[in-house]
């Protein structure tokens, strides 16, 4: 009899459709009014995305309060790296006890992000900010060094323009 | 009030038609737009946002603009809206591809015999009882004549919208044989099989309100189950409400019975072969159709032109306005498009059921309750009214 009256009333079929009425209602009404949407996709190129704190962007080198470059030339980021994107020249510098990397290069192109290089960073000298928009026009570009302004290890990168990890400076 | 001439008849006639027309091609658009965008709500996104619009036009400057200063558009939630047009031009314009083996006529046939039926079936639903407008003395030719607020509000018209209702189900068939293709034949077997029982409890389900008030005149029927009762009709008829509704989305197709198309199983069930604005009529017509169905479960379960609900409407107070007490269109056409918010919200939470089980609903469940309801409204006819 339960089971009958189960079948012939439908409380399933009025539990979704409250759900759906709910979700329907919040996103209608929020649309235009909230500072934080409440719909989950964003309307990408016109606001800024925000992704996931533990999202794995472009690789990124650090400097530290006084400005001194954090990475002591360990070598153990070029040593875990499963594709070998990484290779730094060692080098010295007065008036600091540890090694300064005199090159830091890095090519994006085979990077598969997987953060093995942050993991393994004793110095937490690296990391790897929140970007993604990293389309560049020539291959050249995609390989990143210490030196000049476009692709640089310590600055962010100037395709994108929205979605900036803040943390990084 | 003078008596028409068979011109004027015909005149006035002819200017319902057009009237009825308009009012089918501005709500069907606006369907198609809002299930995009009621579809996007339900599932946590904003739907149909950036087509045209977003960057040219007149929108596109004050949204552009808007942007600039760092602010979201006030018009974001419309900016969906040019795809209306786009959306009609896009079917119109598009290359009408047909199969070599295809029988031509009945190819040709098929969607204009569904697109036809669906808006035909209009021609008996009347949108006020009675007079809808005098047209003003200085109108040449029909100057001081009433317009009435049905095309053809027969005697008979529940029959009639009932009967061309099921020519619909030729259109699939026709569509699905002469395609002479595998996916589009299986789509209207199951159409009709599913079509066909369907028709049954719908039916026996609109009995009801035939019994209760005593007439087929669709104005006749609104009217006495909106005032004729003590309350709306759908206080003693929710039984006949839910099963009339379950049957509307088996017979115009829609989500949760939509086997003839589904998608997984048929590539498009019987439309698979069809393209450009041969299969915009099958789209067109499905709308129509929700239309429809949404139209004669508004005048005959939720009070038609009628504001007030609940035994209100019989009450007679000085104080409150005249217009509260009057049938008015705007009220009718206001219950027909929360009727179709109602099919897109369902859409957008039942998945589809499985074949045996479309059937199994129809023959196991809701004939007998359909049956059960016929002999309530008797009832309620014996003891009530």
């Amino acid at each position: 009899m339960n089971k009958f009256l189960k079948t012939l009333i439908p409380f399933d079929i009025a539990k979704g459709l409250k759900i759906t009425g709910t979700h329907f209602g919040k996103v209608f009404f929020s649309a235009n009014r909230r500072k934080v949407p409440l719909h989950v996709v964003s309307e990408y190129p016109e606001v800024p995305v925000k992704v996931q704190p533990r999202f794995r962007g472009r690789l990124m080198m650090l400097r530290d309060e006084a400005g001194e470059i954090k990475c002591v030339c360990c070598m153990s980021c070029e040593k875990i790296c499963p594709t070998g994107v990484i290779s730094i020249i060692a080098g010295k510098q007065e008036g600091r006890k540890t090694r300064i990397p005199e090159r830091y290069d890095f090519e994006m192109e085979r990077c598969i992000f997987c953060e093995f290089c942050v993991e393994s960073c004793a110095f937490d000298a690296i990391i790897l900010n929140h970007q993604f928009e990293l389309a560049v026009y020539d291959r050249e570009d995609m390989s990143l060094s210490m030196e000049g302004d476009f692709q640089n290890m310590f600055k962010t990168s100037p395709v994108a323009r929205f979605s900036v990890a803040d943390e990084a400076q | 009030m003078p008596t028409p001439t068979l011109t004027q008849t015909l005149v006035i006639a002819l200017i319902q038609a057009i009237l009825v027309v308009i009012f089918i091609f501005v709500i069907v658009p606006l369907t198609i737009y809002a299930e995009r965008k009621v579809l996007g709500h339900i599932q946590l996104r904003l739907g149909a946002t950036r087509i045209a619009g977003t960057h040219t036009g007149l929108t596109g400057l004050v949204n552009r603009s808007m942007w600039k200063l760092g602010k979201v558009p006030v018009l974001a939630y419309w900016r969906g809206i040019p795809m209306l047009v786009g959306d009609i031009l896009k079917m119109i314009l598009k290359e009408d591809v047909r199969p070599t083996k295809a029988d031509r006529f009945v190819f040709f046939l098929a969607p204009s015999l569904s697109f036809v039926a669906a808006v035909m079936a209009f021609a008996a639903v009347s949108f006020v009882p009675g007079t809808f407008f005098t047209f003003p003395k200085w109108v040449p030719l029909v100057g001081g004549l009433p317009l009435s607020g049905g095309m053809a509000d027969v005697n008979v018209g529940l029959l009639w919208i009932l009967g061309i209702a099921s020519v619909g189900v030729y259109g699939i068939v026709l569509a699905g044989w002469a395609s002479n293709s595998k996916y589009p034949l299986l789509g209207s077997l199951r159409s009709g099989a599913q079509i066909v029982s369907y028709e049954v409890p719908l039916t026996l389900s609109l009995l009801a309100p035939v019994l209760m008030s005593g007439s087929l005149q669709f104005s006749h029927m609104a009217t006495t189950m909106a005032t004729g009762l003590p309350f709306w009709g759908i206080v003693p008829q929710m039984l006949g409400f839910l099963v009339y509704f379950t049957c509307g989305f088996a017979e115009t197709n829609r989500l949760p019975f939509d086997m003839p198309e589904a998608e997984n199983e048929l590539v498009a069930g019987f439309h698979t072969e069809y393209s450009g604005m041969k299969f915009g009529f099958f789209y067109l017509g499905e709308y129509i159709n929700m239309a429809v169905v949404s139209a004669l479960a508004a005048g005959f379960f939720l009070g038609g032109p009628w504001l007030l609900p609940f035994g209100l409407q019989g009450l007679v107070n000085p104080y409150l306005p005249a217009w509260l007490g009057q049938p008015c269109a705007l009220f009718f056409v206001v219950k027909i498009v929360l009727l179709l918010f109602v099919f897109i919200w369902v859409r957008g939470t039942i998945p589809r059921y499985r074949y045996d089980q479309i059937m199994a609903v129809a023959w196991k469940y809701l004939i007998p309750l359909a049956l059960v309801n016929l002999l309530l409204a008797a009832m309620v006819r014996y003891l009530a009214v």
